[in-house]
């Protein structure tokens, strides 16, 4: 009976499509990532020591690089499991590399340059013509290439945007200031 | 009664009316919009709400979050695209459905399920915020900061495949909200010297960047996706004989999806596996499951619609959200100068009630939406990608900024959508992110005050039985990955 189950086990495992025993230890990618965390708890750490020091009864016994301390700990221990976690999801028959093996596209990066540039140039363009810079410039960066369409969109969108914000909703809005 | 009268009073205004009905309008649109989804809707219309009263203001969210659960079945039935997480059970057998030429059906049954399964919640949510928030009015810091606990550690469980990672994901949530000066001895954290820093991180770009920019990103990366037209449909009500069929799976799926609600942290997307889950377990017709059991659509819709309500309950009573998306809504109710937590029922119940009240109203609109607009509604797929998410970014963009109009925020946004874009590849969740980020205040301060209280003695956390008992939870909770599948194979040696 137990020969059975051990077999039916074995089979199992050879017909799934992640095979347990030819697993490595450790997940390169997560021991990246756990040194990543890592690092930058160890470089927050350092930074709760530079924190002004105040006296104990000032601080009722729980000094202000208490908590922040605790929580560093708490992801650090936690950060060290991660590079083992893939066996225990591959028992679940869950691949935690199946959304990663592809790399990103180049175009995401593209995209987060192009975003960093509007938010940027918003000091000097002013808030409206930063929105229409960006409903020009992302849309022609992901291929949108139909002008008719596009030009509308780019003047039209933005300015009912400006509108309901700072004409209804009252929020003030970046002057252009470029001369 | 008074206060139940009073809180519905305050709707009647038309003007409250129409901000219910377009909140349910977004909702339904932005639900059935593969990509956007309701904690990103409600996020990016929460600028919005800034120049509106309370009680419009909340009802218009808490009338999107409904809306946008069910919005995700339209797509999730005609095209097979989710438009939502709590949706992907639907597909399973809407879709096959559909192919067989019932849409309509589907649809109407979908729509049906959800309202039953709102007004369930809603009900119990009527029952059970006064009792919670009663109970809770005698927790003192020490409970507060076992609740708290125990609610972080229910992230684990949330979104994504990786517990470890959601706890990761909310334990720098939690230290992110330590960011700025400390309140108790006025030193400045993690400041770096910035200006900007010394007030803590504005949790609304945050959530924007977290939600909005990381999937902005996401989708960049799939830009040739093209949803197939979808032909014409017309929608119906489900049959007598249908709703006899549905009807026990309805009651439990509503059941399940407000306890699943109820509890901290976990939300819709969780109810609606484990009702269709159960539905199937239930159902005589087990192997027409996969190839279109009505069914199949009742026990997920029900359920994902049922934890609406129930996850209001824990955010109104204790101020600890039941999901992603009331994490939001909490959010804004902090913004408009309220306290959530048992407070808020004792000082102002008529405005809990409104909320009861708006989304109540939200339920019954819906349905009219979804039984008359599912067609209209299941065409905004065809908006292109190359104009929807340029206007996504404008929102968000303008949203951050006119939170405090400082640019600052916007670079906020940006850095939080980047980095929940990369921790999103990595299996790390943004939504216990967001829930450490706004429970991260509750647990210092409860930490600090019971510190105090305990004269530094940990000990001491354990002379209080509900502290206990949120304390075997957390450990249970975050234990049950390993004990679960080791109990599992016992039982399986066992036979």
């Amino acid at each position: 009976m137990s020969e059975r189950r051990e077999t039916s086990r074995a089979d199992a495992n050879e017909r799934s499509p992640f095979r347990l025993s030819r697993l490595p230890v450790i997940n390169l990618t997560d021991l990246w990532l756990c040194l990543i965390i890592l690092a930058a708890c160890i470089g927050l750490y350092v930074a709760t020591m530079n924190f002004e020091k105040v006296s104990d009864m000032f601080a009722q016994d729980v000094p202000p690089e208490f908590f922040p301390r605790l929580l560093l700990w708490t992801i650090g221990i936690l950060a060290l499991l991660l590079p083992f976690e893939h066996i225990h999801l591959r028992r679940r028959n869950e691949d935690i590399d199946e959304h990663r093996t592809v790399s990103i596209k180049p175009i995401s990066f593209v995209t987060v340059v192009l975003l960093a540039l509007v938010v940027a140039s918003m000091k000097f363009l002013g808030t409206w013509l930063a929105m229409t810079l960006v409903c020009l410039a992302l849309p022609l960066l992901w291929g949108e290439r139909r002008l008719i369409v596009l030009v509308p969109y780019a003047v039209v969108f933005p300015g009912l945007v400006a509108l309901l914000f700072a004409g209804v909703l009252k929020v003030h809005l970046e002057p252009f200031q470029l001369w | 009664m008074e206060p139940l009268l009073t809180g519905l009073a305050m709707l009647a205004d038309p003007f409250n009316i129409m901000l219910i009905f377009f909140g349910v309008l977004v909702g339904v649109t932005v639900g059935a919009l593969p990509g956007l989804s309701s904690p990103m809707a409600v996020a990016l219309l929460l600028p919005f709400t800034l120049s509106l009263e309370p009680v419009p203001a909340i009802s218009m969210l808490a009338a999107l979050y409904c809306a946008g659960t069910f919005g995700g079945s339209i797509t999730a039935i005609l095209i097979n695209a989710p438009g939502a997480p709590p949706a992907v059970a639907t597909a399973f057998d809407g879709y096959p459905m559909a192919k067989r030429g019932e849409a309509g059906r589907a649809l109407g049954l979908a729509a049906v399920c959800s309202v039953l399964g709102g007004i369930f919640s809603l009900v119990v949510f009527l029952l059970a915020t006064p009792l919670l928030a009663q109970i809770a009015l005698k927790f003192r810091p020490p409970e507060y900061f076992a609740l708290t606990v125990f609610a972080l550690s229910m992230l684990a469980s949330i979104s994504g495949r990786s517990s470890l990672r959601n706890l990761i994901s909310g334990a720098f949530g939690v230290l992110i909200g330590t960011i700025g000066i400390h309140l108790t001895t006025g030193v400045e954290r993690f400041t770096f010297g910035s200006y900007e820093l010394t007030e803590g991180i504005n949790f609304i770009p945050v959530l924007i960047g977290l939600f909005a920019i990381g999937e902005l990103l996401n989708q960049s990366q799939s830009l040739n996706v093209v949803y197939e037209r979808i032909t014409s449909v017309v929608v119906k009500l489900p049959s007598w004989e249908d709703f006899r069929r549905v009807r026990m799976t309805i009651l439990r799926s509503s059941g399940i999806g407000t306890f699943i609600g109820i509890l901290p942290a976990e939300g819709a997307t969780v109810a609606a596996i484990m009702g269709y889950n159960e539905a199937k377990r239930w159902s005589k017709n087990k192997e027409e499951f996969g190839k279109g059991a009505i069914e199949g659509i009742a026990g997920p819709e029900a359920a994902n619609n049922a934890a609406t309500g129930g996850a209001m309950v824990p955010t109104l009573a204790l101020g600890i959200p039941g999901s992603g998306t009331t994490a939001i809504i909490l959010a804004a109710l902090i913004m408009h100068g309220f306290r959530p937590g048992p407070y808020l029922m004792r000082e102002t119940p008529e405005f809990i009630y409104a909320i009861f009240g708006a989304m109540l109203i939200a339920n019954f609109m819906f349905l009219g939406i979804g039984l008359g607009g599912a067609k209209i509604f299941s065409r905004v797929t065809l908006i292109p990608r190359t104009l929807l998410w340029p206007s996504v970014f404008v929102f968000s963009m303008i949203g951050a900024y006119s939170f405090s109009s400082s640019i600052f925020d916007i670079w906020v946004m940006l850095i939080a959508g980047f980095v929940g874009f990369l921790m999103t590849r990595h299996g790390f969740g943004a939504a216990p992110l967001v829930m450490g980020l706004i429970l991260g205040k509750l647990v210092e301060e409860s930490l600090s005050q019971s510190m105090i209280m305990f004269d530094n003695n940990w000990w001491r956390f354990f002379e209080s039985p509900i502290v206990v008992v949120f304390f075997l939870f957390t450990v249970l909770g975050l234990s049950w990955p390993l004990i679960g599948p080791l109990m599992r194979r016992l039982r399986e040696r066992l036979g």
